[in-house]
């Protein structure tokens, strides 16, 4: 078992919550560090541990809204992961929720998706009238 | 101090917001919420507004790079922003900082390069920019800024490169949303 992650989140970081024993990782929020590396290099910490110790399913549920361009390297590196268990027979799979007024991040989540084998939804969540 | 005339200039160039000195990690978190705050009141579309804002986002977290990897101090690591609307009711973003002058010419040809290139293309660019090892990501850490800011725009970003007396040159680059 490994620390789980509780980062509270800032203008510039999403939040993000692990959960080893659900087998789940979430981020919310905007991303956009000067050092996104040292941000998510615990979070893909997490994501390697968790997939060398565990058998168990790994679910992502993202509802990231901006990310600057070293943001998405990190999460390219976190899918990769996810793509490379996959590969060898895990069972692995992300929900990214999306305001629908703003396309921009559905776009985004859809780029991401081109290069994953694995299950990856992209949903608008609803807004309220 | 001519603030009319500085308002005046403002106007002529349609300039909604700008800055001028040295800036700080909290001053692009500030500066860019009051540039999403103005957007929204603008009504600008979501998708406009986002644009302009992460233009604005890897413009100036890209001077904020390159001062801390050249070492300048506060003096020399200032930026000049100014984000405007052009008279087709494009957003426009600007930014410019001091640098080496062989760096300059190195942005100044990479902007170039990349001016020619589709949508298609700059895509393509940017997935491949994307799966580079991070230390070798061009010298001047801005290789996959450039390349999303291109395809954000609706036009070609646009550089210049200007000697200055000191030896530097000033760098400013703008992209048209």
């Amino acid at each position: 078992m490994s620390q789980d992650l509780n980062l509270p989140g800032s203008v510039s970081t999403p939040e993000i919550q692990s959960d080893w024993q659900a087998g789940r990782l979430s981020m919310q929020g905007d991303s956009y560090p000067e050092n996104s590396f040292d941000l998510f290099s615990q979070v893909i910490d997490w994501v390697e541990a968790f997939l060398e110790r565990e058998s168990r399913p790994l679910a992502l549920a993202l509802e990231l809204v901006y990310l600057n361009t070293s943001s998405v390297k990190a999460m390219m590196d976190i899918f990769d992961l996810l793509e490379d268990a996959h590969q060898a027979g895990r069972e692995v799979d992300v929900v990214w929720h999306y305001d629908p007024r703003n396309d921009r991040i559905a776009e985004l989540a859809e780029e991401f998706k081109e290069d994953c084998t694995f299950p990856f939804a992209i949903r608008p969540r609803e807004v309220p009238a | 101090m001519d603030l009319l005339s500085l308002r005046d200039n403002y106007l002529q160039q349609r300039i909604m917001l700008c800055f001028n000195g040295p800036i700080s990690r909290s001053l692009i978190e500030e500066i860019g919420h009051a540039l999403r705050n103005y957007l929204n009141s603008q009504s600008a579309a979501p998708s406009a507004a986002m644009d302009v804002f992460a233009v604005y986002i890897e413009m100036t977290q890209n001077i904020r790079h390159y001062a801390r990897q050249q070492g300048y101090g506060d003096q020399d690591a200032t930026a000049t922003l100014a984000v405007a609307r052009d008279a087709e009711g494009h957003y426009v973003v600007s930014a410019g900082n001091l640098v080496e002058e062989a760096d300059g010419r190195r942005l100044v040809e990479a902007v170039e390069g990349l001016a020619g290139l589709d949508a298609g293309e700059l895509k393509r660019a940017y997935k491949q920019q994307l799966r580079r090892p991070r230390d070798e990501a061009a010298p001047s850490g801005a290789g996959l800024g450039l390349i999303d800011m291109a395809r954000k725009s609706s036009r070609p970003l646009e550089a210049k490169l200007q000697p200055l007396p000191s030896g530097r040159s000033f760098f400013s680059l703008t992209a048209t949303i």
